[in-house]
């Protein structure tokens, strides 16, 4: 490709095809670049190789059969994703769920945020041809993990939340369990800095690689901590708070620069934070219901179903004709591990969701992805994607 | 604090009435949100994202809705609603929602002012087939390039399968993006289109 440069001077750019499919893409997103020698001078790029059409999907099944789906948008966090998406049609009903689950609710977001931040970390090493760093990220991540077969008999699609409770209580135990898994964390994040921190190869690599101010960060909308790593305190825990995070003791976490850099040690500090707020909250989980005693809403617990007239009325009723939403328009968005997970929901009244509409953080990063590299040469475009946490599940639904 | 989101609610939704022919939408029973009229959906959110009394700084979302099959409904077909927040006043939050009738698929493009804009009405346009005016580069994004229709309208079939056979070329928009940040293209690549029996054989399209 032969051009002429802003000043008039030739210049011959290859055009290289990075990616669908590249070890350090982690899922699919493609990127045309033009360079010259080793540095992209422009790029365009492709996304929606994972589309699998989640908001058609969404609009055949009922309410109860959307929360499998939500599970698959981002699955490095997946329960965050089901509580999100309950936690909309919740208050769009205008019901209080009980205490216990909103403390069960907590300790499950931010253990999914701490797993959703080492993987992110974690690969973001490996990228970058650290292998310790992962081993040391995985091992209390395996930990949580098991804690997740133990409450919800699966690992990585959990589908836990249930509109108007949870899918069940947590098992014996589950408190020492998750004692011992925040630990783990502290234990991994010393050697996670300690491998890190001071590590002259993997600073070069990232410091100053990536950047974006935070006016441009605003712009193409960024939430969570690629926004926060820019230096823009917003986090929605703190700024329309809900299941009482404003009265746990933590700190929204900022970086100064907005690079590659911050945006991984921004995700590190807010795993602190994490195990803060979940050891706060183990302090208050009491014993109590985890349902609310509404039968148009939570379906009646299987037991009950054999005794209870009604209540098998209810499942019946609940599972072939789903539970009816109000009808109305309502946009609700919940702090994910990737930041603003949005639900842009329609109900007509009738069982099934008329149309939910996903917004996704990623989808807001990866648009700005050519922006980011253009300028930087292609080794460090590969430094660059990682830390935004591009996760195709939500990106492409 | 409640007080003040309640205030910031309402005094949002009367000065797009007022100034910008809007009406309350009475769908969002929970959230604030405004009806504008097409033509003046570019001079209300500059003045959202510009006003000092606004600040909203940030385009979240923009979603499209396909009103077909919805019970009772009277109006045009679509609607796209834009969702917005504010950075710099936490918790402020409204949406303005545009109708678009299938006669007139048109709607005046934002992205001069959000760079969320692009893709999110890139998305809006691969959906539901609503054309934005002005967007510089209004192409697909989540489906396929050689789709046909637009998935998300409620006409369109669910189980419905199309052949999709090759990749997006992509080099004209690279070509663009070159243009655009000042570099003259001198020499243009040509796409190479793969004799069409070689992807046909042992396929499922017969």
């Amino acid at each position: 490709m032969i051009v002429l440069d802003p000043n008039g001077e030739k210049m011959n750019l290859m055009a290289l095809n990075v990616g669908p499919t590249h070890p350090a893409t982690h899922h699919c997103v493609r990127l045309l670049a033009a360079l010259d020698g080793e540095t992209i001078v422009a790029g365009v790029h492709e996304i929606g190789f994972m589309h699998r059409g989640f908001e058609k999907m969404v609009e055949r099944g009922t309410w109860q059969q959307v929360i499998p789906y939500t599970d698959r948008l981002n699955y490095c966090s997946a329960m965050m994703n089901n509580i999100a998406f309950c936690r909309a049609v919740e208050n769009m009903y205008g019901i209080e769920i009980p205490e216990r689950t909103k403390v069960l609710r907590v300790i499950v977001n931010e253990l999914s945020r701490i797993n959703d931040h080492f993987i992110c970390v974690a690969a973001a090493f490996q990228d970058l041809g650290g292998t310790t760093p992962f081993m040391y990220a995985f091992n209390p991540r395996e930990e949580i993990m098991l804690i997740w077969e133990k409450l919800t008999g699966a690992r990585l699609t959990n589908s836990f939340a249930r509109i108007g409770g949870l899918y069940r209580d947590s098992y014996d135990g589950f408190e020492n369990d998750v004692l011992a898994a925040c630990k783990s964390v502290e234990k991994a994040l010393k050697d996670l800095h300690a491998c890190l921190d001071r590590n002259r190869i993997f600073l070069d690599r990232t410091v100053g690689v990536g950047k974006i101010s935070a006016e441009r960060a605003i712009s193409y909308g960024w939430t969570g901590p690629c926004l926060r790593a820019t230096g823009v305190e917003s986090d929605l825990r703190k700024d329309e708070p809900y299941y009482d995070y404003e009265t746990y003791d933590w700190e929204v976490v900022v970086g100064t620069q907005g690079d590659a850099n911050d945006r991984l040690q921004v995700r590190l500090a807010e795993i602190e934070e994490s195990v803060k707020i979940v050891r706060q909250a183990l302090k208050r989980l009491a014993p109590g219901p985890v349902d609310i005693v509404d039968p148009r809403i939570r379906v009646p617990a299987h037991k009950l179903a054999y005794q209870d007239m009604e209540a098998l009325i209810g499942r019946f009723k609940s599972v072939y004709e789903g539970i009816r939403v109000p009808e109305g328009e309502y946009y609700c968005a919940s702090e994910c591990a990737n930041g603003e997970l949005g639900f842009t929901i329609v109900s007509d009244g009738s069982g099934h969701p008329y149309r939910i509409k996903v917004r996704s953080p990623s989808f807001a990063h990866v648009s700005a992805f050519n922006e980011l590299v253009e300028g930087l040469t292609l080794a460090d475009s590969m430094a660059t994607l990682p830390g935004l946490n591009m996760i195709a599940g939500e990106l492409d639904r | 604090m409640e007080a003040n989101e309640m205030t910031f609610a309402e005094t949002v939704v009367s000065v797009l009435t007022s100034k910008f022919g809007g009406t309350k939408d009475n769908a969002a029973k929970w959230d604030a949100c405004v009806v504008v009229p097409k033509e003046y959906l570019h001079n209300a959110v500059e003045f959202l994202k510009n006003d000092a009394s606004m600040q909203m700084d940030m385009l979240l979302d923009l979603a499209g809705i396909d009103y077909l099959t919805y019970p009772n409904h009277e109006g045009p077909r679509f609607a796209v609603s834009y969702a917005f927040k504010s950075t710099k006043n936490p918790g402020r939050r409204v949406r303005l929602k545009v109708l678009v009738s299938e006669a007139d698929l048109n709607v005046p493009t934002i992205t001069d002012l959000y760079a969320s804009a692009n893709w999110l009405e890139r998305e809006v346009y691969d959906q539901f087939g609503l054309v934005f005016t002005g967007h510089p580069d209004l192409r697909r994004i989540l489906n396929h390039v050689e789709f046909v229709g637009h998935p998300l309208r409620k006409d369109y079939p669910a189980q419905k399968r199309q052949w999709l056979s090759t990749t997006d070329f992509l080099v004209p928009e690279l070509e663009k993006r070159l243009e655009d940040k000042g570099y003259k293209v001198i020499q243009r690549s040509k796409e190479i289109m793969p004799v069409e029996e070689e992807y046909l054989e042992g396929s499922i399209r017969e």
